[in-house]
């Protein structure tokens, strides 16, 4: 195409208005970008609080189940999978104690919670279309508040969890510390996956579809009902690769057994076969997932924030 | 005192006829480049491109309302878009520095589950309002929308109307350094419709920049010390409101000839129109005018021969239509005539245009468009309103006063 009429000589890239000039020749520097996602959160929490809130009052509003919501998901994973730990125990010939019962549990919460987030995040912008071709704000609220609704939600659960504890026979440990840690991870993490995915649905609005496909299929490639070490050694690796299995399978350790995660754990079976439980070093497999990837989301959704009002 | 701007500088927008990207093969290499900034042509039109905004620059100072007029799909909408940053302009600059109110689909974010008072917070903060500031507003807000008794009723349950008043409440209660306006001035009924152009006029005379975008040509004129005329893209006109909007209406009626010289099968033509006495009146007299017409082919019932229509050159409405037909002249056999007629101009003072065409009465349609003439009035007895009702007032003879008090 030829140029038209009268070229106008462009400066640098083209940033949006009420922002300092860029001196003509700098590249976009992700720095720039992050700090500029900072700033814009730091900017709009007011409407990320007020999102989170609406996203919470509908999902309760005209609803059978009402809060009941918040442990229903977890509750009838947690059934899931006590059936399917006395189905493998029956045929092996183990008992089941109130110990597995908590193991159970404090992994069928944060699965919910992976799964609320990312179904509720995943459409958000398209959701809010309305919004985001008529209204600036940073669009990053909109997947953010759908998790944040979702903390509300596993908020309860973990209260209704944690009223449920003493009954279980829990006894608390050292290595509780280490649950603060496993939960900023598992929420950095489904975050950079949200933004990530609720951008990448704006363009293509199968991808809702396809993520929901994935979420029915991961949880037999998560260990929620199951533990890895039931795999066997060759098939466990393939479910430690699942950034997600450090954190489930940490939080269970820490909770349950009262492992503390800076130390490796191994079992000796019955056919004397060594079995690895936990390594530390998956904490930081997952650590890095979970910072890397959010950074990495934030900086793509960043970019391609400007041109989303011409997709939604 | 605002020292806040606005500036467009350059500004060009390129959109997309039809699908921005068919499937992911084209989008993922473009995206790509996108991500390293490497677009080659990104500022550049591909096939299917158009220039939506084609090289505008304006400057918006305090204290100045600039008005944004011309046809849909000029690109006055998306002017306001980008200088929202809602898009992001191709190339060229824009600077908008301070806090901006939008008055521009002032209840989008309104969920229907929610309740008036809920969606209240909710609207305020997409807005850009502080919580605290809404709560401190908030009782002013919903008596100005008239609707306090329905705040905690679920907007799902209101009218349109109560909706757009709500949402206009709110954004009438932000306290701008620049100020947005986008068609939000017909909003609820009547009552509420004057209330809210009380409120805008009340907040574009802040000192403070202001833009607007209506079509409403009068609000316009009333609102704007400044007019932007846009066609195709381009900013075509920028002047003083007045001479803006009378651009405007000009261009419109002549678009209308060039589209209509080429369906060229009317059956009636409308040779001359001579007004004999002169361009210039006093409010309340009367205008003589003298009218050619040749009637080509008898003309069917549907279709009006010859109608004369006098339109408002500020506000580019119509402010009064006849006919032939409707005034008893029949000219739909064929032969060359002439008329002659009168025109009672009980009009305010202002520029007029008086238009003839031959109309389609069945989707009211131009079919053929006549001559025009201009028709300045001026002050004549003192009046202000819509029209010129040649008010007679005089004193009763001496002696027949009647003391109100004893009336009864």
């Amino acid at each position: 195409m030829t140029q038209p009429a009268a070229p106008i000589p462009v400066p640098g890239p083209l940033l949006p208005p009420a922002e300092p000039a860029v001196p003509p020749g700098e590249t976009p520097s992700i720095l720039r970008d992050l700090r500029d996602v900072g700033r814009d959160l730091w900017g709009a929490r007011d409407l990320l609080l007020q999102l989170t809130r609406r996203d919470v009052t509908i999902r309760y509003k005209q609803a059978v189940m009402g809060f009941g919501w918040a442990l229903f998901m977890p509750l009838m994973t947690l059934v899931a999978s006590v059936l399917i730990r006395a189905l493998v125990q029956t045929a092996s010939g183990k008992g089941m104690g109130p110990a597995n019962i908590i193991g159970m549990a404090v992994k069928s919460l944060p699965w919910a919670f992976f799964v609320g987030s990312l179904g509720f995040a995943t459409p958000s912008l398209i959701a809010n279309s309305n919004l985001v071709t008529k209204i600036y704000f940073p669009r990053e609220v909109l997947p953010l508040s759908a998790v944040l609704a979702q903390c509300f939600d596993t908020g309860l659960g973990i209260i209704a969890f944690t009223l449920a504890l003493p009954f279980l026979g829990f006894h608390p440990t050292w290595a509780l510390l280490w649950v603060p840690l496993l939960l900023a991870l598992l929420l950095l993490f489904t975050a950079g996956v949200c933004l990530f995915l609720s951008c990448a649905n704006l363009f293509f609005r199968d991808v809702k579809y396809i993520v929901q496909i994935f979420l029915t299929f991961g949880i037999f490639f998560t260990p929620v009902l199951f533990e890895p070490s039931m795999l066997g050694q060759r098939l466990s690796r393939i479910i430690w690769i699942n950034p997600l299995t450090p954190l489930l399978e940490g939080l269970r350790l820490a909770i349950a057994e009262g492992h503390n995660l800076a130390e490796p754990l191994r079992q000796v079976t019955a056919a004397g076969v060594t079995v690895v439980l936990w390594t530390p070093a998956s904490l930081w497999y997952s650590g890095v997932w979970a910072v890397a990837g959010s950074l990495i989301a934030a900086v793509i959704f960043h970019r391609a924030a400007h041109v989303f009002a011409e997709y939604a | 005192m605002s020292h806040a701007t606005v500036q467009l500088d350059h500004v060009w927008k390129k959109f997309r006829r039809g699908q921005l990207h068919d499937s992911l093969r084209d989008l993922i290499p473009a995206v790509a480049k996108k991500l390293i900034g490497r677009g080659p042509k990104a500022d550049e039109l591909q096939q299917g491109d158009f220039w939506a905004l084609h090289d505008v620059s304006f400057e918006v100072k305090a204290g100045e309302a600039l008005g944004i007029i011309g046809r849909n799909g000029a690109g006055k909408s998306t002017i306001l878009k980008v200088l929202t940053r809602i898009l992001r302009p191709t190339r060229g600059r824009v600077q908008l520095t301070g806090r901006v109110g939008s008055l521009i689909e002032v209840s989008a974010g309104f969920h229907p589950d929610l309740t008036g008072r809920e969606n209240v917070m909710l609207q305020g903060s997409i807005m850009g309002m502080r919580p605290a500031e809404i709560v401190r507003k908030f009782d002013e807000i919903v008596g100005f929308s008239g609707i306090a008794e329905f705040i905690d009723t679920p907007v799902k349950r209101y009218s349109s109307g109560m909706n757009a008043r709500l949402g206009f409440s709110i954004a009438a209660h932000l306290d701008p350094e620049v100020l947005i306006i986008d068609e939000v001035l017909a909003v609820g009924d009547l009552a509420f419709q004057q209330r809210a152009f009380g409120r805008i006029a009340e907040m574009v005379r802040r000192d403070i920049p202001v833009v607007i975008v209506s079509h409403q040509l009068e609000r316009v004129a009333s609102l704007c010390t400044r007019a932007i005329l846009m066609e195709h893209g381009r900013a075509i006109y920028d002047g003083g409101v007045t001479d803006t909007i009378t651009m405007y209406v000009q261009r419109a009626s002549q678009q209308d000839t060039e589209t209509l010289a080429a369906a060229s099968d009317c059956p009636v033509r409308i040779g001359s129109l001579n007004v004999t006495t002169g361009n210039n009146y006093e409010s309340g007299t009367t205008a003589s005018y003298e009218i050619r017409v040749e009637t080509l082919t008898p003309v069917r019932q549907e279709i009006e021969p010859l109608q004369v229509a006098v339109r408002d050159m500020q506000s580019g409405t119509l402010v009064f239509i006849t006919s032939a037909s409707g005034l008893g002249v029949d000219i739909r056999q064929p032969g060359a005539r002439t008329l002659n007629g009168t025109l009672q101009l009980n009009l305010p003072p202002g520029t007029y245009l008086l238009e003839t065409q031959v109309t389609d009465n069945y989707n009211h349609r131009a079919i053929a468009v006549g001559p025009e003439a201009v028709l300045n009035v001026v002050p004549g007895r003192h009046f202000r309103g819509q029209v010129q009702l040649n008010a007679e007032l005089a004193l009763a003879p001496a002696g027949d006063g009647v003391r109100l008090d004893a009336a009864g």
